[in-house]
């Protein structure tokens, strides 16, 4: 009789599907998360009402459990949710549906058979959202709000190797603000401060969604560039190039005016490494200094 | 055709124990053994048995090269390959080189005899 | 307190004990296919006996080849109980990810790359060990409940075990197979572990399958 009432009384949904993926039972958190009721849901396909189950992974491990009588781990970290459920709590609004880590598993009949799985659904919507805060708090840049260097170069590791297993083409930019230490010791490190904060979100407003900013240094920039070449590149470089140029910044009621300086490569068949990638956007951003800055080189 | 000589081809000796518990009492057979291909292909021309079991994962030329070279040696031979590479794969290849049955280790009673029985009324299939 | 080796498996139950396992990683590679849509093949398995406390280097000279590695570990609870080891190369997730992911939208903007290769690895040890062990539990008339399995990439072997791991006053019975993914050409090593508390009833389940056979 006690383990009748743990079903519909744990804090934890709890499925039984058959072997045709019919609902078998479906526990009072399920009903009251998904405004599906028991007796609606049970004996028809899950698949009627979750169509999203229907998925190559999810059918894997269904027949995995089936025949092997293992269980299955579902994290939310590759899985998301199963069930698309509305999220109650408030750190969690940054979801769209609730996050869920969920765990199937074999269930017996009296003759050792495994008739029917189970599948448990765990709320872990709050743990994921701090998780992420934790994680921005980790790879973002305090001042500007943009990337930091210790996640740029893991990010340029990774691309360079999308890069060398797919061929996806991969460039990058780096630039640094011209003349930034003068515009400090006239203005105070407050303007610089402002400075850099307004450099950075022009720059980030003229980058594409895919594309990864990140300050590198104190005034220096890192931009990867996604699926472009060269001369794509080229263009977004000289587009932020232009826009700084001809913007003006009002610190205070004193109106300043920048340049930066941008260095950009590509990969191709002699670089083979990401550092050599980065180098070579590093000497053609010295290039573009020495040659009068406010300028683009490659 | 009446049965009278069987040879059984597997390197596991419980493998061999095993079949043999399941061959039909009902009579005296004259079984003979082997531990791998080889082995199993000198037996058989020595032995020209009427039935022989074949487990297909052997060292020293396998399952499949002995079927082969059985079945060159005589190609009305009834070769029951038991195996436990129960791969759709493995089991219509072994089929297209000419294995008369393939049976799933492990054996049982019953499996056994109708095979055997199987081959007594169709000698010629 | 000495540890008994003796204890442990006969001749004829460690004969009894490869049949079964031939048996089982034969049903399980067919399954596999079957489930994963990928072709696996299992080696025949090899039986060793040692103390717990050799374990670890053993499994370690067994992948030293292999350079860095990528393992998959997990916990499985029945009168069997023990831990698998699934060792692969590294790389093997990166190969795997490609592999299971064929069908299905890879978006390249998605999670980071490591992340999906201990993800694919886990999910792929998980069906792969549950697979093996679970057939081999059930020929020996056993039910096995399973840890969430936990997945390292880019290791050095001599990290990637603990020595806390076994008991050290205990015989070790180990099951290695090696194993293949036939289209992706990876290839990797699979133990299974267990001590003697499970050896008592190993043997009497191997002496049961004996009894039906005589």
């Amino acid at each position: 009789m006690i383990f009748n009432q743990i079903f519909d009384m744990v804090n934890l949904g709890l499925v039984i599907l058959d072997k045709e993926y019919r609902v078998y039972k479906w526990n009072r958190w399920m009903e009251l998360h998904s405004g599906i009721e028991a007796e609606k849901i049970t004996g028809q396909p899950v698949f009627d009402f979750f169509p999203n189950l229907n998925n190559p992974s999810f059918l894997r491990n269904c027949k995995s459990v089936f025949t092997f009588g293992n269980f299955s781990f579902f994290s939310q970290k590759l899985h998301k949710y199963f069930f698309p459920f509305k999220t109650e709590t408030l750190i969690g609004s940054t979801f769209e549906y609730m996050q869920q880590s969920c765990t199937m598993g074999p269930l017996r009949d009296a003759d050792n058979n495994i008739q029917y799985i189970f599948l448990s659904v765990q709320d872990v919507t709050e743990i994921v959202a701090y998780e992420k805060q934790l994680f921005m708090l980790s790879v973002k840049d305090g001042l500007t709000g943009i990337y930091n260097r210790r996640y740029f170069e893991r990010r340029l590791k990774e691309e360079f190797e999308r890069h060398l297993r797919y061929r996806r083409p991969l460039s990058l930019i780096i630039l640094d603000i011209d003349f930034f230490k003068k515009i400090n010791d006239k203005f105070g490190h407050q303007c610089g401060d402002f400075i850099l904060k307004e450099i950075s979100r022009t720059i980030s407003n003229n980058l594409r969604k895919i594309d990864i900013l990140a300050r590198y240094g104190g005034e220096e920039f890192c931009c990867l560039i996604l699926e472009a070449q060269l001369p794509s590149a080229l263009i977004i470089a000289e587009r932020l190039r232009k826009t700084v140029a001809e913007s003006q910044f009002n610190f205070k009621g004193t109106l300043i005016k920048s340049s930066i300086s941008l260095g950009v490569s590509s990969v191709q068949n002699e670089i083979n490494s990401s550092e050599a990638l980065l180098k070579k956007a590093d000497v053609a951003l010295y290039k573009a200094k020495e040659n009068g800055r406010n300028r683009v080189e490659s | 055709m009446t049965i009278e000589k069987i040879l059984i081809i597997d390197d596991s000796p419980i493998a061999r124990k095993i079949i043999k518990s399941c061959i039909p009492k009902d009579k005296e057979y004259d079984v003979s053994e082997a531990q791998n291909g080889k082995e199993g292909l000198e037996k058989f021309k020595e032995n020209q048995p009427d039935v022989t079991f074949l487990d297909l994962t052997m060292p020293v030329m396998g399952g499949v090269e002995c079927l082969e070279a059985i079945l060159k040696f005589s190609k009305r031979a009834k070769v029951v390959v038991v195996t436990a590479d129960v791969q759709i794969k493995s089991i219509s290849k072994v089929t297209e080189i000419g294995a008369f049955r393939v049976i799933k280790k492990p054996p049982s009673k019953e499996g056994l005899q109708k095979v055997l029985m199987d081959i007594q009324n169709n000698p010629g299939e | 307190m000495k540890a008994d080796h003796s204890s442990a498996l006969s001749t004829e139950q460690k004969e009894i004990l490869q049949e079964v396992m031939n048996i089982a990683f034969g049903k399980a590679s067919a399954d596999l296919a079957d489930i994963i849509d990928i072709y696996v093949a299992l080696s025949v398995p090899n039986i060793l006996i040692m103390p717990a406390s050799k374990v670890k280097n053993y499994i370690e000279n067994e992948v030293k080849d292999y350079g860095i590695i990528d393992i998959v570990k997990q916990q499985y609870w029945g009168e069997f109980k023990g831990i698998a080891f699934l060792i692969f190369s590294s790389g093997a997730g990166k190969k795997l990810i490609s592999l299971f992911q064929k069908n299905e939208n890879l978006s390249f903007d998605s999670e980071p790359i490591d992340a999906m290769e201990k993800e694919t690895l886990v999910e792929v040890g998980n069906i792969l060990i549950g697979a093996c062990v679970g057939k081999l539990a059930e020929l020996l008339g056993d039910i096995l409940t399973y840890s969430p399995p936990v997945a390292m990439i880019e290791q050095k072997p001599a990290d990637s075990i603990s020595k806390n791991t076994f008991d050290l006053n205990c015989t070790a019975i180990i099951l290695k197979t090696v194993f293949r993914f036939e289209n992706e050409d990876v290839c990797g090593n699979l133990f299974l572990t267990t001590s003697n508390k499970s050896i008592h009833w190993l043997k009497k389940a191997l002496n049961k399958i004996l009894d039906e056979y005589e």
